[in-house]
C-alpha cells in the first residue's frame, strides 16, 4: 500500500502541469496568456523609458524582454518587430545605484525581478504589473555611439543650398 | 468629352504644391533643432537631407510661372498629392535610422503619422531617437491641424477655400477661410500650451519623471491625444503611465480634439447652448453611451475583470480612444485581440463611427449619422403620420439648418463608401488567414485612422495589407472626395483630348 502510494505521489508530479509561477517566464508568453501566470514569477530583460519615482515609495518602469536587450540595434542587432515589455513596480531602495534606463544609444541595465504578477489588479483599476519583490542585476547598463550619416548631411546640405540659390534668382514679376 | 490637362493645370499644381513643401521643410527644422541640442547627429544629418528635399522641390514649384487661380479640380489634386507626397519624403528619417524595416514600413508610418492613424510598423521604439520620435507626432501635428491650413497662413493666395474643403474639413467658421485658418491654429496653440503643461505636471509631480523627460512624454501625448493620433513615445502606449490621472488628462485632450472648430468656437465665444442643441453633440453622446454599454457588458460576460472599477477604467478609456479616433491603448494589442464578442463589437463601432466633423478625428463622423438617423425617422414618421401633416425637417449644426433630401443622400453615400472601405480592408485581410474579426478590426482601425491594433498591424504582414492600411488611411483621412478628384484627373490625362 505504501509503496503503491508512493508510486501514485511521484505519478501526479508527473503528470502535473508544470507550475510556471516558480519559473522565469518569458515576458512573450506572459502577454500571450497573463492570467495563467498570476502568483509569484521570474522576469528577466532590459528596463527601459523612464524611472517614475511615486510619493509611496516604489519606482515605475518597463522591462524588455526582446531580442534588443540582448543585441542593440545599434551594435548590429537584427530587427526583430516590436518591443515586448511589461510594466513593473519595484522598491526605490532596489533601483538606487542601478543605471539609468534604456533608451537612445542606451542598453538599461538587463536584470532578473522576482515578484508578484498583479494581472487587472482591482486596487489598480485594472491595471496589470508586476509587483516586484528581488531584483538581481545580471549586466549594468552600457552607452554607444551614433555618428552622423556623412551621404545624407553633404547631400542635404547641397539641397538647402540649391534650394536658397533658385529664391534668390526666382523671376520676379515687374 | 474629357478635356486632357494643358501645361498650366501642372503649372498651378505645382505652385501650390510648392507652398505646401515650404511650409513643411520648415517645419522639419523643429526635430532638426531637437537632434542638435540632443547631439544626435545621425537623425540630424536625415533631417537635413528631408529638409533639403522639401526645400528644393517648394522652390521649384513656387518658381512656376502661374495665374494663381486656383479651380475646384486642381484643389483637389492638390489635397490628395500632398497627403502621399509629404509622408513619402517625410519617411526618409525613418528609413536611415534602421528602426524600420524597410521603405514600405517607414512609409506606412509616416501616413499613418500624417492622417493621424496611429497604426505602427515602427521596431524597438523604446530605443528610438527622442528627434525621431519626435517627428513622428509633429507628423500627427501636422496632419491633424492640416498642413494645407498651415500653408494657407504663410502664403496667400488664390484657391484657398478649395484647398481647405478638400481636407475633409466641411465649416468655414468665419467668414474667410485665412481667418477660419487663423483660429484653428489659435485654438491648436492655446490647448497646446495648456496640455503640455498640465500632462508635464502630472508626469514630474505625480509620476515622478524627470523634467525634462517629463515635458518630453507631454509633449508627445499632447500631439498624439489632442490630434486624435495615436502614436506614443513608448510600446506600450498610455498604459507605459500606469496612472489615471495621466489617462484622464489625456482623455480630455482627446474629446478636444474629435469636437469640431466650430463647436470649439462656439465655447469661446460663450455659446454653451449651441453646444448642447447642435445635432452632432446629440450624436456623439449618444453613440458613445451605446458603445460603452456594448463594450462594459461585452466585458463583464467574458469575465476579464473581476471588479467593476477595473472593468469601467479599462473599457472607458479604450471606447473613449477608439470614439474619438485616437488610438491609444492602455492594454496590450494581444489583450484587445481576446475582449471577444460584445466587447469587441462595441470597440470596432466606435472606431467606425468615428469624431465629429471638421476635427482632427477620423471615421464616418457624428454628422452624417445624426443626419442619416434623423432623415430615417423623418421617412418612418411621414409614413405613420396621416397624408398631409407636416413633418419638421429642422436641425441645428452652426444654426439652424434644413435636412433637405440632398443633404441626407451626401451623408449616406460618404457613410456607404466607409462601410464599403472597411469591408475591403477586412477581405484582404482574410485572404491572408486573418480571423474575420481580427480582419475587420484591424480594417476598421485604419479606415477610421484610428490606430488601436489587435495585432495584425506588424512589421512581418504581408506587403499587400500594408500597402491596403495605407490606402484606407489616406481615403478614409481625406474623406474620399479628393482622392475621386484626383483619380479623375489622372485619367483626364490618360485618356481625355
Amino acid at each position: 500500500m505504501r509503496r503503491l502510494l508512493a508510486l501514485l505521489a511521484v505519478a501526479v508530479l508527473l503528470l502535473a502541469p508544470a507550475a510556471p509561477a516558480l519559473a522565469q517566464v518569458p515576458v512573450g508568453a506572459l502577454l500571450s496568456d497573463p492570467s495563467l501566470y498570476e502568483g509569484e514569477i521570474t522576469v528577466q530583460g532590459e528596463l527601459v523609458g523612464d524611472y517614475g519615482y511615486r510619493s509611496d515609495g516604489t519606482v515605475w518602469t518597463q522591462l524588455n524582454d526582446d531580442s534588443y536587450a540582448r543585441e542593440p540595434l545599434l551594435e548590429g542587432g537584427r530587427r526583430t518587430g516590436g518591443n515586448i515589455g511589461i510594466g513593473v513596480r519595484i522598491p526605490a531602495d532596489l533601483v538606487d545605484g542601478l543605471d539609468p534606463p534604456g533608451g537612445y544609444r542606451k542598453r538599461g541595465p538587463l536584470v532578473r525581478l522576482t515578484g508578484e504578477w498583479e494581472f487587472h489588479d482591482p486596487n489598480r483599476g485594472g491595471e496589470s504589473y508586476l509587483d516586484v519583490k528581488e531584483l538581481i542585476l545580471i549586466e549594468p547598463g552600457r552607452e554607444f555611439g551614433e555618428g552622423a550619416s556623412l551621404p545624407a548631411l553633404l547631400v542635404g546640405a547641397g539641397l538647402i543650398l540649391a534650394a536658397g540659390v533658385l529664391w534668390l534668382r526666382r523671376p520676379r514679376p515687374r | 468629352m474629357l478635356i486632357k490637362p494643358v501645361a498650366e493645370d501642372f503649372r498651378v499644381i505645382a505652385h501650390s504644391m510648392g507652398r505646401i513643401f515650404v511650409v513643411v521643410g520648415l517645419a522639419g527644422l523643429v526635430p532638426l533643432a531637437w537632434a542638435t541640442v540632443g547631439r544626435e547627429w545621425h537623425p540630424f544629418s536625415s533631417f537635413l537631407l528631408m529638409i533639403g528635399i522639401f526645400l528644393l522641390l517648394g522652390v521649384i514649384g513656387l518658381r512656376q510661372p502661374t495665374s494663381d487661380r486656383l479651380d475646384w479640380s486642381h484643389g483637389m489634386v492638390v489635397v490628395a498629392l500632398t497627403w502621399l507626397l509629404v509622408p513619402l519624403i517625410g519617411a526618409i528619417p525613418f528609413v536611415l535610422s534602421g528602426h524600420w524595416g524597410g521603405e514600405i514600413d517607414a512609409l506606412f508610418d509616416a501616413v499613418s503619422g500624417l492622417t493621424t492613424t496611429g497604426l505602427a510598423l515602427v521596431q524597438d521604439l523604446d530605443h528610438l531617437a527622442p528627434s525621431l520620435n519626435f517627428w513622428r507626432h509633429l507628423l500627427h501635428f501636422l496632419g491633424g491641424q492640416g498642413i494645407i491650413i498651415a500653408a494657407l497662413l504663410v502664403f496667400a493666395g488664390g484657391g484657398a477655400l478649395t484647398l481647405y474643403l478638400g481636407e475633409a474639413r466641411d465649416e468655414r467658421i468665419l467668414p474667410s477661410v485665412t481667418s477660419t485658418a487663423r483660429f484653428i491654429w489659435s485654438v491648436s496653440m492655446v490647448h497646446l500650451v495648456l496640455g503640455v503643461t498640465t500632462l508635464g505636471l502630472v508626469a514630474w509631480q505625480v509620476l515622478g519623471f524627470t523634467l525634462p523627460r517629463a515635458i518630453f512624454h507631454g509633449l508627445m501625448i499632447f500631439f498624439a491625444g489632442f490630434d486624435t493620433g495615436g502614436f506614443a513615445p513608448q510600446s506600450t502606449s498610455v498604459g507605459y503611465y500606469h496612472s489615471a490621472i495621466f489617462e484622464a488628462t489625456a482623455g480630455v485632450l482627446m474629446v478636444a480634439g474629435a469636437m469640431s472648430f466650430g463647436l470649439h468656437y462656439a465655447l469661446w465665444t460663450g455659446r454653451r447652448r449651441a453646444v448642447l442643441d447642435n445635432l452632432e453633440t446629440r450624436t456623439i453622446l449618444s453613440t458613445f453611451g451605446l458603445t460603452m454599454a456594448m463594450t462594459l457588458i461585452g466585458l463583464a460576460v467574458t469575465g476579464l475583470y473581476t471588479h467593476a472599477v477595473g472593468l469601467s477604467r479599462q473599457g472607458f478609456f479604450q471606447v473613449l480612444s477608439a470614439h474619438t479616433g485616437t488610438g491609444f491603448a492602455t492594454v496590450p494589442a494581444s489583450e484587445l485581440a481576446t475582449w471577444g464578442g460584445l466587447a469587441f463589437g462595441g470597440l470596432a463601432l466606435a472606431m467606425a463611427l468615428g469624431g465629429m466633423a471638421s476635427s482632427t478625428a477620423g471615421g464616418v463622423k457624428a454628422l452624417r449619422i445624426g443626419i442619416t438617423v434623423r432623415s430615417i425617422v423623418n421617412q418612418i414618421r411621414e409614413v405613420l403620420l396621416p397624408e398631409g401633416a407636416v413633418v419638421g425637417t429642422g436641425f441645428i449644426q452652426a444654426g439652424r439648418r434644413r435636412l433637405t433630401p440632398q443633404l441626407a443622400q451626401a451623408a449616406m453615400t460618404i457613410s456607404l463608401l466607409y462601410v464599403a472601405l472597411f469591408l475591403v480592408g477586412a477581405g484582404v485581410g482574410m485572404a491572408y488567414g486573418v480571423p474575420l474579426d481580427q480582419a475587420m478590426f484591424e480594417s476598421v482601425s485604419a479606415g477610421a485612422n484610428v490606430g488601436l491594433s489587435v495585432g495584425v498591424t506588424d512589421p512581418a504582414m504581408p506587403l499587400m495589407l500594408k500597402l491596403v492600411y495605407m490606402a484606407e488611411m489616406w481615403l478614409g483621412r481625406l474623406e474620399f472626395v479628393a482622392v475621386f478628384a484626383f483619380l479623375g484627373f489622372l485619367y483626364a490625362w490618360v485618356k481625355g483630348k
